[in-house]
């Protein structure tokens, strides 16, 4: 999860790395109280890139050019994302410009520290000045010492910029973050240091053990648009909104490999459903059951989708035991679709792929509702794809 | 490597249902389950397991341990293995997904520095099909024989395993090492492992988007093994940048090239190391007994 940046700059405040005052404006009056003297910054808070590029910084020097360009902010789709809130914040004159981040390297297994003399809008210009040290064992200051002599630092300046990239290394740990990024870090004509701009991701695994964390990721979730899938059933992928074919499986590497299947057999997979294993930690989160049954809901309320292809193997729940869930949920959806009109409670039509030792048994309880089982996956797919092109599409 | 039904397995759990039924499944299968660990609850016995309070508490009784079995919500998975290492145990199988990437840093440097084999976290386990289940395997898809499945997918492990068994190839070994950012063993130690193991004709490897674990073990093979390898690589046809509940698919690959993690990067390397690439599950046991020819 993207933090914006004037949550980022709280962070950093905390953690004593130096950042301009600033101030939060929800709505373009609260220019007018104002604390920071002009000439200000105001900033976008937009989780994409490409803000300064698109408009969402304006310098102003008074009060009347604030409230015209906070107004013009705030109504400034940047990559289809309003601000919900601007970042008013001091002017700094830099002298030279750094970027520095710390990073989850995914080959290295271990925490990276990246720095470059040249920051700012230039940093991808120079690929070949990004230094990088790898924190191989328990932390210590001499790995961002390093980095900083790599970067070609000197004087007092070595001690000064490391001092900054052990305090971002205490934060990524704190708050299990994938990422701690500085660009630019100003530094004045008297090696005065100041983070300008950041950007912080949380780790998304780590969220629910961070309170505060978890009260932004809240907010976030509230704020989107349409129905987010709950993170405690599965993780749900759209593929292609024009597709009539969702896929259900457990596992991702499966999922994967059916929507693969059903695209070389011809078919558009509109979305994917991975309701994850049948481990399910206590009585709190939801049990294998109850995420296939609600996963079923979720996809049948989605209009575009016409056929759902279970495809569930070797979990904890047996083939017994799933069946009778897609049994009550092809019943409640039928009684559901007497005396209504078609297009109030359409159902997709449901192919399940078992298999394994309880597959006969699962077969004639499914038989009775006339949901089809099938062992082979080439089968399944066969079948799907067959189904799901003679369906055409919905409304 | 102690793979062998008469090494000493514990696991690290709580008494409740998921534990109860995964220790009975290892038990039936025939490894040697000798004790459970779940604080506050010694003195019990689950299904003639006797339960510790401490790790260090089986050890006194029974000696050293092998293999421990990790089945704690993710959050306490650190802290288990950390007590597993503490306790002289070197082979760790973590089975729980969401353990957050950090935990597993800590974890490995101090699993490094112990020399401990960690599988996971998010993984099955080891499947030694006849012989041992460490971990949650699907063991009825699985039959004994000479080709290792080494996997970061628990489903599609079963899914290759049965259609091996399906067109008479048997296994030697199955592994998922998870599809994590970070993960404990990787592709090149598991290679290395099934290269080494007499029991292992041949080998499956099965890969994903998302990290460079498959670039490498492509160089790895053209390199030094000289068994038969047969890739699959699932996720052809996904949309690039969605996470497919694997958050191993946004690790940062740093400096390394912006192809690198996608499915194509993968299927290039394999073919560069002129290792077969199947396009499907199903047509893997062709393609394997091609190559025993």
């Amino acid at each position: 999860m993207d933090v914006l940046e004037y949550q980022a700059k709280e962070w950093f405040r905390e953690m004593g790395i130096p950042v301009l005052p600033s101030q939060r404006i929800d709505r373009p009056g609260d220019i007018k109280r104002l604390k920071i003297p002009y000439p200000v910054v105001l900033k976008s808070q937009v989780r994409v890139g490409g803000r300064g590029r698109a408009g969402g910084v304006r310098f102003v020097t008074n009060t009347i050019d604030a409230i015209a360009a906070a107004q013009t902010i705030f109504h400034l789709s940047i990559l289809g994302e309003l601000p919900e809130v601007l970042l008013a914040e001091a002017k700094y004159d830099a002298d030279q410009e750094f970027y520095l981040a710390v990073v989850l390297d995914g080959a290295a297994h271990r925490p990276l520290l990246l720095g470059s003399p040249q920051g700012g809008i230039d940093v991808e210009s120079a690929p070949e000045l990004l230094q990088q040290v790898v924190v191989d064992q328990e932390f210590s200051p001499f790995y961002a010492r390093r980095l900083t002599i790599k970067m070609g630092l000197q004087g007092p300046l070595i001690q000064t910029v490391s001092g900054i990239i052990e305090k971002m290394y205490q934060l990524f740990v704190q708050k299990d973050l994938d990422l701690v990024e500085i660009n630019p870090l100003g530094v004045s004509s008297t090696g005065e240091l100041m983070a300008l701009d950041g950007k912080v991701t949380v780790n998304d695994r780590a969220i629910a053990r961070h309170p505060d964390v978890a009260a932004m990721a809240e907010k976030i979730v509230q704020r989107e648009k349409g129905r987010k899938y709950s993170l405690e059933l599965g993780t749900w992928d759209e593929v292609e909104p024009s597709g009539n074919i969702a896929v259900l499986g457990n596992g991702a590497g499966l999922v994967m490999a059916t929507m693969d299947l059903l695209t070389d057999a011809g078919s558009q997979p509109a979305s994917c459903l991975n309701i994850g294993h049948g481990r399910s930690w206590n009585s709190t989160t939801p049990s294998f059951s109850d995420r296939l049954q609600q996963g079923l809901e979720f996809l049948s309320e989605q209009k575009n989708i016409q056929v759902v292809l279970v495809n569930i193997l070797g979990t904890v729940p047996t083939p017994t035991e799933l069946a009778p869930v897609i049994v009550s949920f092809v019943q409640r959806r039928e009684r559901m679709g007497t005396g209504k009109s078609r297009n109030q409670t359409y159902s997709p039509r449901v192919i399940v792929r078992f298999a394994g030792a309880d597959f006969d048994s699962a077969k004639e309880q499914l038989a009775a509702v006339q949901v089809p089982l099938v062992e082979s996956l080439d089968q399944a797919i066969a079948q799907a794809s067959r189904l799901a092109k003679s369906s055409g599409r919905r409304r | 490597m102690k793979l062998t039904p008469d090494s000493k397995v514990v696991i690290q759990g709580y008494c409740e249902p998921l534990m109860v039924t995964h220790a009975a499944r290892m038990k039936a299968y025939g490894t040697n389950v000798i004790a459970t660990i779940s604080p506050g609850q010694s003195g019990q016995t689950l299904d003639e397991i006797p339960v510790f309070d401490l790790v260090e508490q089986a050890v006194a009784e029974f000696g050293v341990i092998d293999t421990t079995i990790i089945l704690v919500p993710p959050y306490q998975a650190l802290d288990a293995a950390l007590e597993a290492i503490a306790a002289g145990i070197r082979q760790i199988v973590i089975i729980p997904a969401g353990v957050p990437p950090l935990d597993m840093v800590h974890l490995l440097r101090k699993a490094e520095a112990t020399e401990t084999l960690v599988v996971g976290p998010n993984s099955p386990g080891i499947i030694v099909p006849g012989k041992i289940l460490l971990g949650t395997h699907a063991s009825e898809f699985y039959t004994p024989g000479s080709v290792g499945i080494v996997s970061r997918s628990s489903t599609l492990t079963y899914e290759i395993a049965s259609e091996l068994t399906k067109a008479g190839l048997g296994q030697s070994i199955g592994v998922s090492i998870g599809s994590d950012a970070i993960t404990g063993s990787s592709f090149l130690q598991w290679l290395q492992i099934l290269d080494e193991d007499e029991n292992t004709q041949a080998i499956v490897l099965v890969g994903e988007p998302g990290g460079n674990s498959e670039e490498a073990a492509a160089r790895y093979i053209a390199e030094t093994i000289d068994k038969p390898v047969i890739a699959y690589i699932a996720g052809r046809n996904a949309p690039p940048g969605k996470h497919w509940g694997h958050t191993g698919t946004l690790a940062a690959v740093v400096g390394r090239g912006v192809n690198v993690g996608t499915t194509q990067s993968k299927l290039t390397a394999f073919k560069e190391a002129k290792v077969p690439v199947a396009d499907r599950p199903s047509q893997i046991p062709g393609l394997m007994k091609k190559a025993l020819k």
